[in-house]
């Protein structure tokens, strides 16, 4: 069956669409639930507090950068830098930190010049691929595949290679195992806050219903007198912005600046967003989407990491799942 | 009135440039560019127009030619391939499986050992391929996304069946004879890769193929209406990228001396790299066999020179990111002026 044909049906399914719509939404929840429920029979810890509280957290820093890759892919890009820009921030901010912890500088001075210099190099990489996307209509593939080497370079670089310890306390603290709610781990809360605003920024504003035109329809958008370059270019930059901050969040945890961190980030950031629903044509998505996508892949690895299946395996698995997850992005674009 | 006589009054004197364009256009901008550096490499860089130099420049380009050629031809139908990479690591691990394995048994038939292992090989390419292919052929799914599966699914095979150890015990014809060998003074590679970049030559210009490929890439839906078997050649295409992908590996291997399975991760970006150079045009339809070769061997003397100024492999990659940047916005802006034009 041709395109053609699929966009005739699509047209003529009205209430069935929509009823298939909706079975669709909650077929992620209930395979969560079903996936968890079955390993629960062979490995009862699975369902463990604390091993739900692990989950949690992981899954904390999954949902931000596949939120940021979520930005983007909305528009119909991509960034394929993601990974390599989480090392250099990484890498980046835990040297500067850790340089000026050596002097005599207040903490909350370090800490500070972490987050500046984290988010202010994250600023610069979506500058760079959104600048040159947006005003050169280069193809966003080829402008992060560049700025994937670069900052690649550029983390092992700075960092000679070798993982940058001490980290100061305090900034772990603030973004890792500090009290910010008593009871609810830091990073949880930090990335819920995260959701909260991209949910108002992507639903309620001017700029987040653009996004979704630019991406269902680029002419539509210019011919409505949107400016799309602009509007391309926050894009690009709030998703580095938002992969910055997971970048901090990661660098707190371990404690050290990883010039590997972001390792596969990328790969996993784009297979989070696709499988939680997010459409690689643009113009479908959202955090509710990118959180159970996230969700779904925390899960699925650590509850093969407690039923001990070979690392190898869990490799194999996940392009499975990415290609099934391919398989029902084309069913609900075709019924939708 | 006014308008229409500035207009022409602008133009007119423009000939001499006018023919600088055609002529820019006609040859390209990669061959000068390369032409350029060649002579400032061999200036400047020491040791760099040397004999075993250019033969370990030749070599080392001829396995990312072959990998560019096959991801040229899938870019040119609108698609993608990021499991190359992944294709060569797991025909080097399958087939020097196979090859040791057969070892003891067969020791008195090397050739067929080394056939077996070849054999197995390109069947890993074709599997692969054959996969790719159908998923973009028949369910229209993003080609992006189900070669970034089967990378994952081939990177964890070649793993797991390794444990990530190299795997030795080729047939010392194989290695030495092939892989390492000198066929009139050139490395085999090289003949390899040129004949690769023939067939494709030949595919391109003068086959049906080549010119559904186009129409594919060009306009699907075209192509659909005008009677194209898409599905088949579809199909074809991704098969083809991945048994180029697995030949490249087979040669990689035998260089090598055993199969890896972390054979070399930044090949499948390389490849791409190589044929975005190159001008093939990420939107399909457009692209040159013979300027992917070339685009492959500009990313090499590139490093080669780098290597040999003894600069940081760290800041290579920097570089590295931004010649792909610039060398894809310089064609864009060229292409822009001619369509201005």
């Amino acid at each position: 069956m041709s395109d053609v044909d699929v966009a005739l049906r699509a047209r003529e399914t009205g209430t069935a669409g929509a009823l298939w719509r909706s079975l669709l939404a909650v077929l992620l929840p209930i395979l969560i639930v079903a996936m968890e429920l079955g390993v629960y029979l062979i490995e009862p810890r699975v369902l463990s507090i604390g091993n739900l509280r692990n989950i949690l957290i992981q899954s904390s820093y999954l949902v931000l950068f596949a939120s940021a890759q979520m930005v983007v892919i909305l528009t119909r890009g991509f960034d394929l830098s993601l990974g390599a820009s989480v090392s250099a921030i990484s890498v980046a901010s835990a040297l500067v930190m850790t340089g000026l912890d050596a002097g005599d500088v207040a903490p909350w001075i370090v800490v500070l010049a972490g987050l500046v210099t984290g988010l202010g190099l994250g600023f610069l990489v979506g500058l760079f691929n959104g600048g040159i996307i947006s005003w050169l209509g280069i193809n966003p593939f080829v402008v992060t595949l560049g700025s994937l080497n670069i900052c690649l370079g550029l983390a092992t670089t700075i960092s000679g290679g070798r993982p940058v310890f001490n980290v100061p306390d305090p900034f772990s603290s603030l973004l890792y195992n500090g009290k910010l709610i008593p009871g609810v781990p830091v990073p949880v809360v930090l990335a819920a806050a995260a959701c909260v605003l991209l949910y108002f920024l992507l639903d309620r504003t001017v700029f987040g219903r653009a996004l979704y035109l630019i991406g269902n329809n680029p002419r539509a958008a210019r011919l409505a007198g949107l400016p799309s370059r602009r509007y391309l270019l926050f894009a690009y930059i709030l998703g580095a912005l938002l992969a910055a901050f997971g970048a901090l969040m990661l660098t707190a945890r371990t404690g050290s600046g990883e010039p590997n961190l972001g390792g596969s980030l990328m790969l996993e950031s784009i297979a989070a967003a696709v499988i939680g629903g997010v459409s690689l044509q643009g113009g479908v998505g959202g955090v509710i989407p990118v959180i159970l996508g996230s969700l779904f892949i925390t899960m699925m690895s650590n509850a093969m990491n407690l039923l001990r299946i070979d690392g190898y395996i869990q490799q194999i698995l996940l392009g499975v799942v990415i290609i099934a997850a391919i398989f029902l992005d084309r069913i609900r674009s075709t019924r939708a | 009135m006014m308008t229409n006589s500035t207009d022409h009054g602008g133009a007119a004197p423009n000939v001499a440039l006018d023919k600088f364009y055609r002529l820019y256009g006609a040859i390209g901008f990669l061959p000068i560019m390369l032409l350029g550096l060649i002579v400032l490499f061999a200036i400047f860089v020491p040791h760099f127009l040397i004999l075993p130099n250019v033969l370990n420049v030749l070599r080392s380009s001829s396995y990312l030619v072959i990998l560019a050629v096959g991801q040229m031809l899938v870019l040119m139908v609108g698609g993608f391939d990021l499991s190359v990479g992944a294709v060569v690591a797991l025909t080097s691990v399958s087939s020097a499986l196979v090859m040791a394995g057969l070892k003891e048994q067969m020791a008195d038939h090397p050739a067929l050992i080394i056939l077996a292992g070849v054999v197995t090989g390109l069947g890993c390419g074709f599997l692969v391929g054959l996969v790719n292919g159908l998923c973009v052929a028949f369910l229209s799914v993003s080609p992006f996304m189900v070669s970034l599966g089967t990378a994952s699914i081939a990177t964890g095979s070649a793993l797991l069946l390794t444990n990530g150890i190299p795997v030795y015990g080729m047939p010392v014809g194989y290695v030495d004879g092939f892989g390492r060998g000198l066929w009139l003074k050139l490395p085999s590679a090289v003949y390899l890769a040129i004949a690769i970049v023939a067939v494709v030559f030949v595919l391109q210009n003068f086959t049906r193929m080549g010119r559904y490929i186009v129409a594919i890439g060009g306009n699907l839906q075209a192509a659909i209406v005008s009677g194209v078997p898409t599905r088949f050649y579809l199909v074809a295409t991704y098969v083809l990228c991945s048994v180029f992908a697995s030949i490249s590996g087979l040669a990689l291997t035998a260089q090598i001396g055993s199969g890896q399975a972390a054979i070399n991760s930044q090949l499948t970006l390389e490849s791409i790299a190589a044929a975005v150079i190159a001008g093939v045009s990420l939107k399909g339809g457009v692209g040159k066999v013979e300027m992917v070769a070339l685009g492959a061997l500009f990313l090499l003397i590139l490093t080669n020179a780098m290597d040999l100024l003894t600069i940081d492999p760290r800041i290579q990659t920097i570089f590295l990111g931004v010649i792909v940047v610039l060398a894809v916005a310089l064609d864009e802006l060229s292409t822009r002026r001619t369509k201005r034009v």
